[in-house]
C-alpha cells in the first residue's frame, strides 16, 4: 500500500510551530507509520494553493484565519491545531481540534508569580488582529483570573510592532512601566513581547525582578539570547500537540470519526530564571538560617553555629535577622524549641522531662521557667489543657 | 532520618489504640505513617523554592481510613489488584477468595492488609512494620509473615523493603497505594507530566481485568516521552472509555526480581516537584484517579475526580490465573522480597 500523502500547513518560523511538527515526527517514528509529508520548501503555509493538493489528509495551523475556509471543501481528513477558546462556539465545526490551553498557560504564569510573593499583576498583550486571537484569549484568561481572585490586574495591549514605530513604542512602554505600582508581576503574551518589556526596563532604569517581575510564554531560545536578564517563560506542550494531531489523523485515515474530538494540551513547564526570581522581604541569609534552625533547633544549637552554616559572621547575621524578623537569632531558636515542645505535649504521650530533653532544653526546670515567661503557665498546666488522650473524631 | 515517638491516632473498633509516626530527613521532608494498614498519611516535601507542601492525598482521621474504600496510602495485600471471579487454582486445589469488586477479588478483600493493625518499631535507622496474616484470611491459604522497612533519605527517597514468608503455598503480591498530587495548590493532577518506561501494557475488559498485552506505540498509553495526563484522557481510545481513564498495568522495561530499575517519572510544572519510581516488580499499575470523587479529604471536604494519581508496583493483575501464575506464588522456605522506591525532588 502506498503511504498516505499528508500536508502539514504551518508557518514554521516560530519555535512553537517547529515543536508541533517535531511532535508529528516523533509520533511517526514511534509507530513506524509511513506518511509522504508535504511541506512548502520555506516551511511557510500557502493556504490558497492547498486546493490543488491531491493527498489523503492535512494537519493545519488554524490560528491562520484563512485555514477554515481554505480547507472546508477539501473532502479529506483535516486535523486543526491552534489556540484554545473560552467560548466553545469559537471552535471550527466538524474538525478535530488540538489546542494549546491558553487559560492554563496564563494560570501557570500567574500562579508562579503568586508563589514568588508578588502582590499585583499586569498583562502585556498585543493589539487585536485576525491572526492573533490566541493573544486575545490569553488576555481574557488573565482578566478572568484577576477578577475571580480579586487581585489587582492591569491590562496593556501596547502598540503593534513595526520598524518605523519602534522608537516611540519603546518610549510608550517605558512610560507605562514607569507609571505602574511596584512591585508588580507582568505576564507577557509571548516571549517576543516579554523581551520588549525587558528592553524598556533597561532603558527606564527599572529593576528586574525587584520592581517588575516578568514571565513570557514560548520558552523561545532566540528571545533568551537577546536579553541580558534571563527570561522566565512558560513552555507550551507543542510537541504533545503534534503527537496528538498525528494520532487523530492516523485514526481518521483508518475510518475512525474524530470530528467531535477536542484535546486541550496544558503547558509542560515553566523555565524559571532571573526575570521572576523576586524575593519578598527575606534575605537569602535569613531564609537559609531559618531552614537550619527548623532542622537542628532542638539539638542545642547556638547563634554561632547558625552563622557558620550560613557562611557569614554572627554580627552580620544578627543585623539581617533584626531587619527582616525583628528578632535575634537566639529568640528564633527558642521559639522553635517552644513550638516543638507544645506540639509534643499536645500530640504524644511523652513525659515532660523527656520532652524537655528532646527539645534541647538543658533541664525540665529551664523549660518550666521559659514556659512561665512566654506563656504565663507551667508545662504541666499546658499539658492538662491540650493533651489529646482520646481519639480524634 | 529521624523517627518521632509514637503519637496517638485514634482506635480500632475493638478499642485497640492506633498510632502514627513521623519520619524526617535533613532537607525538611516529613512523612507520617500509621500502623493502621501501614498507611502513608502525609508526605511534605519542598517545592522548587524550598517551601514544604503536601504531596499525598489523605483522609482526616482513623475512623475515615477504617470506613474508606480508596486504599488511601495503605499497604495492600495479600493480593494487590484483581483476581477474576475471586477464584484460582493452586497445586490442584480450587480457592475462592473475597469478591469485593463487582464479583472479582480486589486488593486483599474485605479485611485486607490495609485494614490490619501492624506492629511498628524503629529499628536500625528505619521504621519496621510487621504483620501476620493468618491462614484463611480473605480466603487465602497459608499463614504469611510480612515485614516492611521504611526509610526516608536525604535525597528525598522513600525506600520500601518488603520481606514475606509463609508456612504453605499462597499467592502473594504486595504494593503501596499512595495517591500523589505534587501540586498542593490545585486539587487536580491532570496537568502533571507522566513518563512510564514501558513498550506494553495489559489491555483490560470492562471489569478492569487484563485480557492481553498491547503495544503502547501510537496510542494514548505511550508515555515513553513525558506527556500531560489530562490531555491524553481525551484521546479517542476504547481502553480509556472502558474504565473512565487510566487504570491499567504497564509492563516496564528491564528485568523484574533484579536490582530496582527506574520505571516512571512524574513532574508537576508549577511546584517543580518530580516523583521518580523505582522497583523490582514486573508490573506498574497506573490509576488516574477518575473515581476519587466524594472521598473525604483531610480538612472536612471531599476530593473530586482526578484529585490524585497512583503508581503501584506489583505483580500482574490476575496473574494467578495466567501463564505466569507460578511466579506469583510464595512457597514455604522461600523468602519473598520487594524493593520499591519513591523519590521526590525538584527540577
Amino acid at each position: 500500500m502506498a503511504p498516505h500523502r499528508i500536508a502539514l500547513l504551518f508557518n514554521a518560523n516560530k519555535v512553537y510551530d517547529r515543536q508541533v511538527i517535531a511532535g508529528i515526527g516523533r509520533y511517526l517514528n514511534s509507530t513506524r507509520v509511513e506518511w509522504d509529508l508535504f511541506m512548502e520548501e520555506d516551511f511557510r503555509s500557502r493556504m490558497r494553493d492547498i486546493r490543488q493538493f491531491r493527498g489523503d489528509g492535512v494537519i493545519a495551523d488554524f490560528d491562520d484565519p484563512q485555514a477554515p475556509d481554505a480547507l472546508r471543501d477539501l473532502h479529506i481528513p483535516v486535523v486543526a491545531v491552534g489556540g484554545s477558546y473560552h467560548d466553545p462556539a469559537a471552535y471550527p465545526a466538524g474538525v478535530p481540534y488540538i489546542a494549546t490551553d491558553n487559560a492554563r498557560l496564563i494560570r501557570l504564569a500567574y500562579d508562579h508569580l503568586i508563589e514568588q510573593g508578588l502582590p499585583r499583576f499586569a498583562f502585556y498583550g498585543i493589539p487585536p488582529h485576525a491572526g492573533n486571537r490566541w493573544a486575545q484569549e490569553r488576555e481574557h484568561a488573565f482578566r478572568v483570573i484577576v477578577a475571580a481572585e480579586s487581585t489587582e490586574g492591569i491590562v496593556h495591549q501596547g502598540q503593534p510592532t513595526s520598524a518605523g514605530g519602534w522608537g516611540s513604542a519603546v518610549q510608550a512602554l517605558v512610560a507605562w512601566l514607569g507609571g505602574l505600582p511596584k512591585p508588580i508581576g507582568i505576564i507577557a503574551a509571548t516571549d517576543a513581547r516579554a523581551r520588549q518589556l525587558l528592553q524598556a526596563c533597561v532603558i527606564g532604569d527599572i529593576a528586574v525582578p525587584e520592581q517588575v517581575s516578568i514571565v513570557g510564554i514560548d520558552n523561545d531560545p532566540m528571545a533568551q539570547l537577546l536579553t541580558r536578564i534571563p527570561l522566565t517563560s512558560v513552555i507550551q506542550g507543542a510537541e504533545e500537540m503534534g503527537r496528538t494531531a498525528a494520532h487523530l489523523l492516523h485514526q481518521m485515515l483508518h475510518g475512525v470519526d474524530c470530528a467531535d474530538t477536542r484535546v486541550l494540551v496544558p503547558p509542560v513547564g515553566i523555565h524559571v530564571q532571573a526575570s521572576s526570581r523576586y524575593q519578598p522581604l527575606r534575605s537569602p541569609h535569613v531564609m537559609r538560617a531559618c531552614h537550619y534552625i527548623r532542622q537542628y533547633g532542638c539539638l542545642g544549637i547556638k547563634t554561632d553555629q547558625v552563622a557558620d552554616y550560613v557562611g557569614i559572621s554572627r554580627t552580620v547575621l544578627e543585623e539581617h535577622f533584626k531587619r527582616e524578623l525583628k528578632q535575634t537569632v537566639h529568640q528564633v531558636i527558642l521559639q522553635h524549641k517552644l513550638d516543638t515542645a507544645r506540639q509534643l505535649i499536645a500530640e504524644t504521650d511523652a513525659s515532660l522531662a523527656d520532652i524537655a530533653v528532646r527539645c534541647g532544653f538543658t533541664s525540665l526546670q529551664y523549660m518550666h521557667t521559659v514556659f512561665r515567661r512566654e506563656f504565663d503557665c507551667t508545662p504541666r498546666q499546658y499539658l492538662d489543657l491540650h493533651r489529646q488522650t482520646a481519639a480524634p473524631n | 532520618m529521624s523517627i518521632s515517638a509514637a503519637i496517638a491516632w485514634g482506635h480500632l473498633p475493638d478499642g485497640r489504640p492506633l498510632h502514627r509516626w513521623t519520619l524526617r530527613n535533613a532537607a525538611g521532608s516529613q512523612l507520617d505513617i500509621s500502623n493502621l494498614g501501614g498507611s502513608l498519611l502525609s508526605w511534605q516535601t519542598p517545592d522548587r523554592r524550598g517551601r514544604l507542601g503536601e504531596v499525598l492525598l489523605g483522609h482526616a482521621d482513623a475512623a475515615q481510613y477504617l470506613a474508606s474504600d480508596a486504599y488511601m496510602g495503605s499497604i495492600v495485600g495479600r493480593w494487590a489488584n484483581r483476581i477474576r471471579g475471586g477464584r484460582f487454582q493452586l497445586d490442584g486445589i480450587d480457592y475462592k477468595v473475597d469478591r469485593n469488586d463487582h464479583g472479582n477479588h480486589l486488593h486483599g478483600g474485605n479485611d485486607g492488609f490495609h485494614l490490619q493493625r501492624w506492629e511498628v518499631e524503629p529499628e536500625g535507622g528505619a521504621l519496621v512494620l510487621r504483620l501476620i496474616s493468618p491462614e484463611g484470611e480473605g480466603g487465602f491459604p497459608a499463614e504469611v509473615r510480612v515485614q516492611l522497612r521504611l526509610g526516608l533519605h536525604d535525597d528525598g527517597g522513600l525506600d520500601l523493603h518488603y520481606e514475606a514468608s509463609s508456612d504453605a503455598a499462597t499467592p502473594l503480591s504486595l504494593t503501596a497505594h499512595p495517591y500523589f498530587n505534587l501540586n498542593d495548590r490545585r486539587p487536580d493532577i491532570r496537568d502533571h507530566l507522566l513518563r512510564i518506561d514501558a513498550a506494553e501494557f495489559l489491555a483490560v475488559d470492562a471489569q478492569a481485568i487484563p485480557v492481553g498485552r498491547q503495544a503502547v506505540a501510537g496510542t494514548a498509553f505511550d508515555f515513553n516521552e513525558s506527556a500531560p495526563i489530562g490531555s491524553r484522557l481525551h484521546w479517542p481510545d476504547p481502553q480509556l472509555r472502558l474504565v473512565g481513564g487510566f487504570d491499567h498495568c504497564y509492563i516496564p522495561r528491564g528485568p523484574a526480581n533484579a536490582a530496582p530499575r527506574t520505571i516512571a517519572e512524574v513532574i508537576e510544572p508549577l511546584s517543580g516537584r518530580r516523583l521518580t519510581v523505582e522497583t523490582d516488580r514486573p508490573g506498574l499499575q497506573f490509576y488516574s484517579g477518575q473515581k476519587l470523587a466524594g472521598q473525604p479529604d483531610r480538612h472536612g471536604g471531599r476530593y473530586g475526580a482526578f484529585a490524585g494519581f497512583a503508581l503501584e508496583a506489583q505483580a500482574f493483575p490476575d496473574q494467578v490465573n495466567g501463564p505466569d501464575a507460578e511466579a506469583a506464588i510464595l512457597r514455604p522456605g522461600a523468602v519473598w522480597r520487594q524493593h520499591t522506591r519513591y523519590r521526590i525532588d525538584t527540577v
